[in-house]
């Protein structure tokens, strides 16, 4: 039994071992690599000027040509959109970028998101790396129950998010293999158009607030950024039309696009083609471009 | 309780300590033990299962002891078909009720006379079918006094229960485990020590090669409208790959966690993708299960004997029955029957004895003949595969419909799980390899550097593992 024993811890010590190798490994290569996704990216970036900002979901990843809207502007523009993205994850974003540069404007894109206040899963995994952030620690520990298990046990982070954030991206990562899209510009368009468009369906009621949005309001308050609120555009055969009736009167000066958009314009129900997002860029400039600020400036708020 | 959870990861622990260090001076308290942790692993899917097990231990306890009393050859085999109507009875209403219904109900309708009724809402309790034909193996070899029954209800129990092997086999013969449990345990370390290897290497195939397959599978199985031949090609391979380690990872584990236990189970897998043809990968393939058909339902009905006539409908019976073992849908049939139809020409023509050896013994690499061999055989369990797989049979059809229509527009498919097609082949041909290099062993962990070959197993289990999509072994829903 001696032997045995002797022979079980032996293993137990090397797979304690291998968790707190793999952990320290994958945590260097990541804090490490070049920046493959937008929340790498932000925390990458210290003291850059952005004019501009745009915040949300695929709906504005694939909606906003910074580039376009950068030269309709001529100002500094990024687009920080994530697939999957939620309000909250925008707040976290929003609270890093504004951590260590200067922003003058924001825009977010609000819709059906006003009905979430918790991060997606997505950007919960391409956080986990760096939970050690001060501000992503705190941000996350809210909406976890055992926030302790994913901030002390050795890998459990990484492998309960393995598809985000596993060997694979570990890989890619550590070869600096290019990102499908360019964090540092951040539009990825969608080309083609999936006829006929399959219908999509916003929600048939709308909760009466939504903190996360009047946290993100705050801030930029708190920092005299300039916040633009606006919504991206359906397709004709979405369901519901009037949630974003009842958004506007919940969510004031918001600009509404989300109507008068030509189908074709859609690669799917939700989210314009390359063509359709050129045009809207155009359209979201020339409603907002007397309201766009014009300096960026330095913030004194410092979130932790 | 899974295998690959953290419940079982604590549980197993403390019933060894309990086995080894507190029961370990009294045969019955360690049989005890065994049986009540083998209700509470049980127990852990749903308490209400339970009911079913004690139902079936006590009915073929009982009707074991009152087989060995009675000598009027009606009376015991009345006793017999007692204890098969009792027991697959059970499994029929469990497993099988709906389809039967649906079944039914289509058939009249075909011939004209609708029928309203509604099938059952009915869960399948985990394991019915293994422990099932457990215990009827148990009766059967007692009728045919091969056996002599036990008088120890705690014992039976044990045998029935047994947790390591309770919910996906091996289907143990009461001739090899039954005895175990009368003699007492001394614990052996190189016994254990191998129990611990084989509980690394099936959580291995299970965590990292299965279940990185699943993921694979199931989103090519979804969409195989869109896909193209490639993908559905590589959709059926890695469902190969996933359902062998998956079942055999499970079987290592149970052998595994007997071996702590000081018991022995039987083998159920033994590198099947390297047979040369398909009667050596039924020899290898599920051992416990068609040695099993073997013994009690292909020799009984005349095996090998008799005309070509009886052969044929024998092979076919086995094959079917053992397809509708596996579920109750025409999917599983059909997989039998294809198998009946790929084992018949090496069966009638006296061929399905010719390789009985290990391939390629004491050589590297298989020569030429061995390798297209093999890679036929594969190809034929593959294929037969999809049936199993698919949700119906008009799905399969329609998946091999594609698959075989030559379609290589968009190349390497990037699938919505963000991963290309292919990918995962380089994970399976290193997986490969190493079945290969210990086609001779059981497992890995062999000679020099067994330390190093552990360590980058835990590396691989860390690194290259499923955790985020923890699934069920699939066996569990046979």
């Amino acid at each position: 039994m001696n032997h045995f024993i002797k022979y079980l811890i032996s293993i137990l010590v090397i797979t304690l071992g291998l968790l707190y190798l793999s952990d320290f490994i994958y945590t260097q290569i990541y804090i490490n690599a070049k920046p493959r996704n937008k929340l790498q990216y932000i925390l990458n970036t210290k003291n850059e000027n952005f004019d501009i900002v745009f915040i949300g979901s695929s709906r504005v990843a694939n909606h906003i040509d910074t580039k376009l809207f950068d030269s309709l502007a001529q100002k500094k523009t990024i687009n920080l959109g994530a697939e999957g993205a939620g309000l909250s994850d925008n707040l976290l974003q929003l609270k890093l970028l504004i951590n260590n540069n200067y922003v003058s404007n924001v825009f977010l894109q609000i819709d059906s998101n006003f009905e979430s206040i918790s991060p997606s899963n997505i950007a919960i995994s391409e956080a986990m790396p760096f939970i050690k952030n001060t501000i992503i620690k705190n941000h996350l520990r809210k909406y976890f129950e055992n926030f302790e298990k994913l901030e002390y046990i050795p890998f459990y982070r990484y492998a309960i998010n393995d598809p985000k954030i596993g060997f694979r991206e570990l890989f890619f990562s550590s070869i600096n293999k290019n990102p499908g899209t360019n964090p540092s510009v951040g539009f990825s368009p969608k080309f083609g158009n999936n006829i006929p468009l399959i219908e999509n369906s916003l929600p048939s009621t709308i909760r009466e607030r939504n903190i996360i949005l009047e946290e993100i309001i705050e801030i930029c308050k708190k920092n005299q950024i300039s916040l633009t609120l606006f919504v991206s555009p359906y397709c004709s055969k979405t369901k519901t039309e009037d949630y974003i009736e009842k958004l506007t009167s919940k969510v004031p000066n918001l600009i509404n696009l989300s109507e008068g958009y030509d189908d074709k314009l859609f690669f799917n129900c939700g989210h314009l083609n390359n063509q359709g997002a050129k045009i809207f860029t155009n359209d979201l400039y020339n409603k907002t471009k007397n309201s766009i600020k014009i300096n960026a400036r330095k913030h004194n708020t410092v979130y932790n | 309780m899974l295998f690959n959870s953290i419940d079982f990861a604590i549980f197993l622990p403390i019933i060894f300590i309990l086995y080894w260090f507190v029961t370990n001076k009294n045969l019955k308290s360690q049989n005890l033990l065994i049986v009540i942790a083998s209700y509470i692993f049980y127990g852990w899917w749903d308490w209400r299962f339970l009911s079913l097990i004690l139902f079936s231990t006590i009915i073929d306890y009982l009707i074991g002891i009152s087989l060995s009393k009675q000598e009027s050859q009606t009376k015991r085999k009345m006793l017999l078909w007692t204890s098969i109507l009792v027991n697959l009875g059970f499994l029929g209403f469990f497993k099988y009720y709906n389809f039967f219904l649906d079944n039914f109900i289509t058939a009249f309708s075909f011939f004209g006379t609708p029928i309203n009724a509604q099938g059952l809402n009915i869960i399948l309790p985990v394991g019915i079918s293994f422990y099932t034909f457990q215990t009827l193996s148990y009766t059967i070899d007692v009728y045919k006094r091969k056996l002599e029954p036990t008088k120890d209800f705690i014992v039976f129990s044990a045998f029935v229960s047994f947790f390591p092997q309770l919910v996906a086999g091996p289907i143990e013969r009461a001739t090899n485990l039954l005895p175990q449990f009368y003699k007492k345990r001394k614990f052996d370390n190189s016994k254990a020590i191998d129990g611990l290897h084989l509980i690394l290497w099936g959580l291995f195939k299970k965590i990292v090669i299965a279940d990185s397959c699943a993921t694979y599978v199931n989103e090519i199985f979804s969409k195989y409208e869109s896909m193209n031949s490639i993908s559905l090609a590589l959709g059926a391979v890695y469902f190969a790959f996933q359902i062998y380690c998956d079942f055999s990872g499970y079987s290592d584990i149970a052998i595994g966690t007997s071996k702590l236990f000081g018991i022995d189970l039987m083998k159920n897998f033994n590198f099947p993708y390297f047979s040369r043809d398909i009667a050596e990968f039924w020899r290898k393939w599920h051992i416990s299960l068609s040695t099993w058909f073997r013994d009690y339902l292909y020799i009984p009905l005349g095996g090998s004997h008799g005309g070509i006539g009886n052969k044929i409908r024998n092979v076919f019976i086995i094959f079917i029955v053992s397809g509708f073992w596996h579920g109750a849908n025409w999917t599983f049939i059909i997989w039998g029957a294809l198998n009946a139809l790929y084992f018949l020409p090496l069966f009638l023509t006296n061929n399905n004895r010719n390789n009985l050896n290990i391939v390629a013994q004491n050589r590297y690499l298989p020569s030429i003949k061995e390798f297209l061999q093999m890679s036929f055989t594969f190809g034929l369990t593959v294929f037969a595969w999809i049936f199993f797989r698919a949700d119906s049979v008009s799905i399969a059809f329609k998946y091999i419909k594609n698959l075989l229509s030559f379609n290589f527009q968009k190349g390497i498919q990037y699938l919505s799980i963000e991963r290309y097609a292919p990918e995962l082949l380089i994970l399976i041909f290193f997986f490969v390899i190493l079945e290969w290099y210990s086609r001779e062993k059981e497992h890995p962990f062999f000679g020099k550097w067994v330390y190093l070959k552990i360590s980058l197993t835990i590396l691989a289990l860390i690194t290259l593992g499923v955790y985020s999509d923890v699934t069920d072994f699939i066996y569990f829903q046979f």
